[in-house]
């Protein structure tokens, strides 16, 4: 592997975009793990706005040393954090900067050290620093960079790939450190955030951006096992939260030491961070007024932001009972035509383009498997070629999937219509593989070529009628063929009959033959549904 | 003392049955423009769908007046001193509220508890009756209060509509939104967890929600009490019924319609089964 001995200031911006873009993807992810110090689920959206400005004020520093744009990315940080996580996080980038001041480059031993005055900035940052979070990650982390450097040496990309995997087992054990987490069965959300970040610009040495556009960050698990957690998170207790208050103070000669001594008392969750010139502060208080008096009296007071937590933490329940319980099982199919693809949607599935001749690959699933926020996933094939395809996703990731062998359209509809929202996914597996087999299905298309089968003599662009799969009949029009085919079934015994037609299909010709079944079968249920499918004339759903 | 029960109008109690427990069943208001109705007391089911259909204007619902339970806390504190007041899930209605509210507006002096039942329609119901009937049968507060909470995670309802536009625009759709939309015409199923509208499944046709219906009761392995409830569609009720009562003696099924105030949020077509048992 190619080895990185150091990268300057341009490299530590790129790393950075990278890892942003990475933070992006699953920032509501963190969002959801949130429970400390406040559940107001905006970690990960706090830590990207400010990974954002951060990377912003990347190009406006006046050189490419380490030094000039580490030193922009922190004033960035500054400038735009938001929430606790985004002051810490800014903190964070003000020891590396001062870590990699003077540096027209960093190599593996300059980001050890500029780990550790990231740490020790972060600390420093809090009035009351609480182990179990972002702080603890970025301390072992640091520390783990350190003993690599002074044992074993290393270039940047090895004392990264260090202190990536020191970030990831600390994160994992931030529910030993802090009894919230345990309760909540979640890691530190803040602590997950950074992590992410270190991965994101790991990834980028690693050579692996491309890669990273069809991939989507990890949220760790922490192998701890969680006491009955759940009920404590749904079961509100009403603790009034007060206001979140956050403010940008600008003056000269500001010490941020005094000023969060000064704080201390004044409410929860204190962070002051900044200079002489800048100071960011964050607190939960019951007064805000008090507050920006106070403050008021110090300098000027900019982006002045004060919300109501009660409000918060209801939105975080919310999202935390969305997360917990609407998407535990996605549903993926496999759909060719622009209407089709819309009953799908509409009905809730993730649509994956594909069918006759265009089928998919297995990492076409696989991405859109990855793209659901949901680890059990049902993939409906809707073809029968396409069902093995389906069955390889299950090898090549960690979430549960289940292939509802669907061969046709009608099968799939009936298939994802069968779900139960209550049932888990064997269960409802049980039902839509029930359903499959409860409709029938007639495909109208033209013949490819000249052959013979089923003892039918069928010339090239004839069309054909098949009745789930097979073919039962011949003639010149799809429409005369769809009649007849028709009338090879019951359809006494239906209840619903749906008629999809296709994209060179005119809706007109679909309602004659609706009109038609509904003159001999007055009870129906008959539906006309523009599919707009490649290929198929019609598609018929019969129930 | 014997405890006396009180309940809102959406637990959708068939009258006779709220008589012969002497339960008390606070209104909550349905208004058409100008025009406030009492639920189930100046408007019936029958003249609220009539009106729904030919009004131009579209009801809205309101909760009780504090001096509605005031006055009925007054009135029953007359003849006991501990009542138990069985509310509607607090996360669908303020209705919740109003009766701790309206417990400071006394002028009588007794002990009133109040809970939340996290259910509504005939699911509060069977929550309501089983309270009642062990209050007459000489239950202390306390008893009546174990039973009632006990019976609040006993009870289950399933309903299948024709449209849930009416419950979006009333605001209680909750996760059931993910049944909206949908391209295909659907009958969708819903039910209520821990308070909340939740989504069920959906249906291709009407006599499969019927289907449905009935699979949700044949999956219980015993039925204390059962009830089927419609809006203006007492053909599929009885349809549902006779089916039902091939399981079930037909003469227990408890028959009951939405009131005004539940319809307001489900619109006509609404067909439900709500059972009190075991799975």
């Amino acid at each position: 592997m190619r080895q990185i001995e150091s990268a300057n200031g341009q490299d530590l911006r790129e790393m950075f975009a990278v890892a942003t873009a990475w933070l992006e993807k699953s920032a509501a992810d963190i969002d959801a793990l949130n429970v400390f110090p406040v559940p107001d689920g905006d970690t990960g959206t706090n830590m990207l706005l400010t990974m954002r400005s951060a990377i912003e004020e990347a190009y406006r520093a006046p050189d490419q040393s380490a030094s000039a744009v580490s030193k922009a990315m922190a004033k960035g940080a500054l400038m735009g954090a938001r929430g606790n996580s985004g002051v810490i996080l800014s903190q964070i980038w003000r020891g590396l900067a001062q870590g990699f001041a003077e540096k027209e480059s960093f190599a593996g031993a300059d980001l050890a050290d500029a780990l550790t005055q990231a740490s020790i900035m972060a600390y420093k940052g809090l009035s009351n620093p609480v182990e179990g979070t972002i702080l603890t990650v970025i301390n072992e982390a640091a520390a783990a960079a350190r003993e690599h450097i002074a044992s074993n040496g290393g270039d940047l990309k090895e004392v990264l790939e260090v202190t990536v995997n020191a970030a990831s087992e600390s994160v994992a054990k931030t529910p030993t450190l802090l009894p919230v987490l345990m309760e909540a069965g979640v890691v530190d959300a803040g602590g997950q955030g950074l992590y992410t970040i270190l991965e994101g610009a790991l990834r980028y040495l690693r050579g692996e951006k491309e890669q990273m556009q069809f991939r989507k960050p990890q949220i760790i698990v922490s192998d701890v096992t969680v006491a009955a957690g759940l009920p404590h998170m749904t079961e509100v207790e009403e603790v009034p939260y007060g206001y979140c208050t956050n403010i940008l103070l600008r003056g000269q000669g500001l010490d941020p030491d005094k000023l969060r001594m000064k704080l201390k008392k004044k409410g929860e969750s204190l962070v002051v961070a900044g200079d002489e010139s800048t100071v960011r502060i964050h607190i939960h208080t019951y007064d805000p007024g008090k507050i920006l008096h106070y403050i008021g009296s110090l300098g000027t007071m900019h982006e002045i932001n004060i919300r109501n937590m009660d409000e918060q933490h209801q939105g975080f329940l919310e999202m935390q009972r969305e997360r917990t319980l609407a998407v535990d099982i996605a549903i993926i199919a496999v759909v060719a035509g622009d209407g089709l693809t819309e009953v799908f949607k509409s009905l809730g599935a993730t649509v994956v383009p594909g069918g006759q001749t265009m089928n998919p690959s297995t990492k076409d699933l696989l991405r859109a498997v990855d793209s659901v926020a949901s680890d059990k996933v049902v993939i409906l094939p809707n073809n029968k070629n396409i069902v093995l395809t389906a069955s390889q996703v299950q090898s090549l990731t960690n979430k549960a999937i289940k292939v509802v062998p669907t061969e046709t359209i009608p099968q799939g509809v009936a298939a994802l219509l069968a779900f139960d929202y209550e049932a888990d996914l064997e269960a409802n597996t049980g039902l839509m593989e029930t359903a499959k087999s409860a409709v029938k299905s007639i495909e109208v298309t033209r013949a490819s070529k000249d052959s013979q089968l089923n003892g039918l003599k069928i010339k090239k662009k004839q069309a054909i009628g098949l009745l789930d799969g097979d073919l039962l009949t011949v003639g010149d029009t799809p429409t005369g063929i769809l009649n007849e085919t028709l009338t090879k079934l019951d359809l006494a015994e239906a209840e619903v009959i749906t008629i999809y037609y296709g994209a060179d299909t005119e809706q007109t010709e679909a309602e004659a033959v609706s009109l038609a079944i509904r003159q001999q079968h007055p009870e129906l249920q008959i539906e006309v549904v523009k599919g707009g499918q490649p290929h198929y004339n019609f598609i018929v759903s019969i129930e | 003392m014997t405890v006396k029960i009180i309940t809102d109008s959406v637990a959708d109690l068939p009258p006779e049955v709220a008589q012969e427990l002497g339960i008390t069943v606070v209104p909550l208001n349905v208004r058409f423009g100008d025009e406030v109705y009492r639920d189930g007391i100046d408007l019936t089911a029958e003249q609220f769908y009539d009106k729904l259909k030919h009004s131009e204007i579209l009801p809205v619902t309101s909760v009780p007046t504090p001096a509605a339970f005031a006055e009925a806390y007054d009135k029953l504190a007359e003849e006991t001193d501990v009542i138990l007041t069985i509310i509607l899930s607090s996360k669908l209605s303020g209705t919740y509220e109003v009766a701790l509210q309206s417990v400071g507006l006394m002028k009588q002096k007794c002990r009133v508890e109040i809970i939340d039942s996290q259910w509504a329609v005939m699911a509060q119901g069977f929550v309501v009756i089983t309270a009642a009937r062990a209050a007459q049968a000489g239950a202390s507060l306390d008893e009546v209060m174990d039973i009632t909470h006990r019976n609040i995670s006993r009870v289950d309802m399933h309903a299948a509509f024709d449209t849930l536009e009416y419950l979006k625009r009333g605001g209680r759709i909750g996760r059931a939104q993910a049944l909206l939309g949908s391209m295909l015409r659907v009958n969708p199923i819903i039910t209520i967890k821990d308070g909340v509208v939740e989504p069920a499944g959906r249906t291709r046709s009407r006599a499969k929600a019927i289907d449905y219906l009935y699979n949700f009761a044949m999956s219980y392995s015993y039925i204390e009490e059962m009830a089927v409830e419609d809006a203006a569609c007492p053909d599929d009720a009885e349809a549902l019924v006779e089916q039902l009562s091939r399981k079930f003696p037909k003469d227990r099924i408890y028959r009951s319609k939405t009131t005004p105030v539940i319809g307001t949020h489900t619109g006509p077509g609404l067909l439900l089964v709500a059972i009190l048992g075991d799975r």
